[in-house]
């Protein structure tokens, strides 16, 4: 693969990672920079401090706005912004 | 300085220095130990932390200024890990700063307590009293899937189910201990300050319930959950957001050592920006080239071997647009794959306190 086309790649999974954030900075009302969260932080406890019912909050966020239910979902898929991106954009998983 | 609990340890333990601690690295094995602290509960030696006290009328005012993260109302019954910068915006250190009645208690990372206590003291403008409690407390964790039903055989099975980041003064066998539900690895973690006269006895009780992990251990469960580990990710000249330590700072914060470098190099975007990896043969040393068909991209930062993953694991700073997990690169001559965080799903995530 080239390096443009490695690019690519990267740019499809940083944008669904920065319609995450700002989804989160959004709906939780958070006064932030959505940019300032990356991809690899965590979301629960340490990270961004997220509690069980910010969790319902992203849910029907996250329904809404990627027409995903993760409502059965363990909690693993709020493990990063980029784990979650994997859940509402499958074709990024496919190419982890 | 070594451990107080050094004459508690078994005899094959393997000691190593990190910064200006002698710490121990391993009690037995690293695979024996990392299973323990994934799968059961493991009681960790945090000796290597130093613990600086800061008290005065303006204590807070002063820790407000050096720290990087809203400690404002940080009440006694709360601790936070956060950052300490230099007005470069270079970290200093990644502490844990635990709300006190006449003040706050900081807890470096390992190994860099007289580096803290320098740059604490170089930068006391307040005139705030800054007491080195390293020689009279020490601290002691537990961490692991089962390490709450330690907490409660070991002191009370009350403080297990304490809320993340909350802290309770409380004492064991007649030693005052500061108890805070904290966590390294994405498991369930604890943490024990104690005089140190009491700590190996608090330590061979604990061992009772649970095993030994070193250093070795908790460093590659701290790497797999993407848990920044200072004297490994903090590099010459690395920014806080080349390193990922953004959730470290609280940019909405009006002033703080360090903010504006923070803010500026944020930006400024671009630069470089660190991702996991794994594969490839071997374990790639710090500054080994990352490449794309002959591309420099840029260089690995920290690699091990994962216990977990049975493969290398990693991390690379690489140019910010291709930081992204699921591409491969050349690293050294190997082939690796970027990953997504975390690299190992925490048992503790499904398995609830009882």
């Amino acid at each position: 693969m080239t390096i443009d086309e490695l690019r690519a790649r990267a740019a499809e999974r940083q944008q669904t990672c920065s319609q995450i954030k700002k989804m989160i900075v959004s709906r939780l009302d958070l006064e932030i920079d959505p940019d300032w969260i990356t991809d690899d932080q965590p979301l629960f406890g340490r990270g961004l401090e997220l509690d069980s019912l910010d969790v319902l909050e992203l849910y029907v966020a996250i329904e809404a706005e990627f027409g995903v239910a993760l409502y059965d979902s363990e909690m693993a898929v709020f493990g990063s912004v980029s784990r979650l991106a994997e859940e509402v954009n499958p074709a990024l998983r496919a190419s982890a | 300085m070594a451990s107080v609990l050094a004459s508690a340890h078994p005899q094959e333990t393997v000691y190593g220095q990190v910064g200006d601690a002698t710490v121990p690295l391993r009690f037995s094995s690293l695979d024996e130990e990392y299973k323990v602290l994934r799968e059961r509960a493991a009681v960790l030696d945090l000796g290597g932390h130093g613990l600086i006290e800061i008290t005065g009328p303006d204590a807070v005012a002063f820790a407000q200024r050096v720290l990087a993260r809203d400690v404002e109302y940080l009440t006694s019954d709360r601790c936070m890990m956060t950052l300490l910068l230099d007005a470069d915006g270079q970290v200093v250190d990644q502490v844990l700063a635990f709300g006190r009645e006449d003040g706050i208690l900081l807890e470096s990372s390992c190994g860099a307590g007289a580096r803290l206590l320098a740059h604490l003291r170089a930068n006391n403008d307040e005139g705030v009293e800054i007491t080195d409690r390293s020689g009279d407390l020490t601290v002691l964790g537990l961490e692991g899937p089962y390490a709450w039903g330690v907490v409660g055989r070991l002191i009370d099975a009350e403080l297990a189910s304490l809320p993340f980041e909350s802290v309770v003064d409380t004492t064991w066998n007649g030693a005052d201990v500061v108890f805070a539900r904290t966590g390294f690895t994405g498991e369930y973690g604890y943490q024990m300050i104690v005089p140190v006269e009491h700590a190996a006895d608090l330590w061979r009780q604990s061992l009772e319930h649970a095993q030994a992990a070193g250093q070795e251990a908790l460093e590659l469960a701290m790497l797999e959950v993407r848990q920044p580990i200072p004297r490994h990710e903090v590099t010459e000249g690395a920014t806080v957001v080349e390193i990922g330590a953004n959730w470290l700072v609280d940019v909405t914060k009006d002033e703080f050592v360090g903010r504006e470098a923070v803010l500026a190099a944020f930006e400024a975007g671009g630069g470089r920006r660190t991702v996991g990896f794994s594969g490839g043969e071997g374990v790639p040393a710090p500054g080994t080239r990352v490449w794309v068909n002959g591309q420099d991209i840029g260089e690995v930062v920290h690699a091990v071997h994962s216990v977990g993953l049975g493969a290398t694991l990693g991390l690379a700073r690489v140019d910010h647009d291709l930081a992204a997990a699921g591409l491969e690169l050349t690293v050294g001559g190997t082939e690796v794959t970027t990953l997504t965080s975390p690299y190992i799903v925490p048992k503790s995530w499904s398995i609830p306190i009882i």
